[in-house]
């Protein structure tokens, strides 16, 4: 019997917002899937796309990006530029082929541990029910392999 | 001809008053069809200017040399309407000063060779917000089509196997009027985001990042299409940037040259649908 298959899922989020979300789900014991690994920046506006494309060039099966819900940004709209960005880089994988399912994009607030958690654990069930990204490890091991003359 | 004839006059009359220190434009290339960039700074120069259907290339790039408009001066310049459009972008990104280029705007229409009225890049606005309200035909090339229809793992494979044959060579980059960076990100390696080693990840990690780059800047020159040696067909990839934007955020790039760049403004009410 082989293991059930556990997605590695990076999360981007910010720290005002969604961070102080997921302290929160943590303070009140909140139970949610462990398979995502959580960057903390200082804004979703930080966040450039090479970031996702990292993520999944070491190896993610699936990137979430989170941050503070429109008109809370700290910065006052950081979240609205990123919201323009993601939209496009969105599309633009779609027709890439990089299926936008793996990709996701929430606003969590700081009061919302609940919803982190439960995001967190349907992000996993999705990602878990598409399967490992084989097409783009099946390039990341080509670059493993060493070059033959 | 009578076109190539009336704007020869017109770059010797501007070289002799002084108004221009060069005209950049289109001679005679390596094969009867093809035309290369020529940088006219006497009338002999001038004599070699070609103006005909098969002057294809965006010439813009090259304003934004180094050092070549900070004297000052005038250039002159051959652009079709997508050139202008470029001007506008490049000015809106505070790259050049537009008063410090003379459009020669031409546009073709078969063999035939029109050209456009106005000199200065505001003079076009009309013609450029016409070409808005037009647009562009969508699933016209077969191939885009068969793109559309193929489900996410079809698509994958079929730019899988496109840019398996990308060499890297930055062709694409360095023949795009957009692409000014001094320090282009796939150059910094420190963090260093793009696999340069020659894998098709690198490669497929370079075409999203030049073509997120470009989206709401592309104005559909095709020079990375014809500049690519292994003829991976970039312009789908570029026009798919432009229409989403334009659906999605009513942009249509370089209508005007205080445009605010799409990814660098917002709008409170954008969609967004996508989000959980």
């Amino acid at each position: 019997m082989s293991e059930p298959f556990e997605p590695k899922i990076i999360a981007f989020v910010c720290t005002y917002c969604t961070y102080a979300g997921a302290d929160l789900a943590g303070t009140s014991r909140l139970k949610y899937a462990p398979n995502v690994r959580i960057v903390r920046l200082p804004c979703t506006g930080r966040i450039s796309p090479m970031f996702l494309l990292k993520a999944l060039q070491k190896g993610a099966d699936g990137v979430l990006v989170s941050g503070c819900h429109p008109g809370d940004c700290h910065f006052t709209h950081g979240n609205y530029h990123a919201r323009r960005r993601w939209m496009v880089f969105r599309s633009l994988l779609d027709f890439l082929g990089i299926s936008p399912e793996r990709v996701k994009f929430s606003w969590i607030s700081a009061a919302e541990g609940g919803k982190f958690a439960d995001l967190i654990n349907s992000v996993t069930e999705d990602i878990r029910k598409l399967g490992p990204f084989d097409q783009y490890k099946e390039l990341i091991r080509e670059t493993e392999t060493p070059a033959t003359l | 001809m009578i076109t190539q004839e009336k704007y020869r006059t017109r770059v010797k009359e501007l070289l002799a008053s002084n108004s221009v220190k060069m005209v950049i434009g289109y001679k005679q290339g390596s094969t009867a069809d093809r035309r290369r960039p020529l940088f006219v700074r006497s009338f002999e120069e001038a004599d070699e200017l070609v103006l005909d259907s098969n002057c294809i290339g965006n010439l813009a790039g090259y304003l934004v040399t180094e050092g070549l408009l900070s004297d000052e001066k005038r250039v002159g310049i051959f652009l079709r309407p997508e050139g202008i459009r470029s001007i506008n972008i490049l000015a809106a990104e505070s790259q050049l000063n537009p008063e410090q280029i003379i459009i020669f705007g031409f546009d073709t229409s078969g063999r035939e060779v029109k050209a456009l009225q106005g000199e200065q890049a505001e003079d076009f606005s009309g013609l450029i917000d016409s070409l808005k309200e037009k647009p562009p035909e969508k699933s016209s090339d077969a191939l885009l089509y068969r793109i559309d229809q193929m489900n996410t793992e079809e698509r994958f494979a079929f730019w899988k196997d496109e840019f398996s044959r990308c060499i890297k060579c930055y062709a694409c980059r360095q023949a795009c009027p957009m692409c000014y960076c001094r320090r282009c990100i796939v150059d910094s390696n420190q963090p260093q985001w793009i696999n340069t080693s020659s894998h098709t990840l690198g490669n497929f990690e370079w075409n999203i990042v030049r073509a997120f780059h470009l989206a709401g800047r592309c104005v559909g020159c095709g020079n990375c299409d014809r500049a690519c040696p292994v003829n991976i067909p970039l312009r789908f990839i570029n026009a798919r940037m432009a229409q989403e934007v334009f659906e999605s955020f009513d942009h249509y790039a370089g209508t005007s040259q205080t445009q605010e760049p799409v990814l660098a403004s917002f709008n409170k009410d954008d969609s967004e649908t996508f989000i959980l």
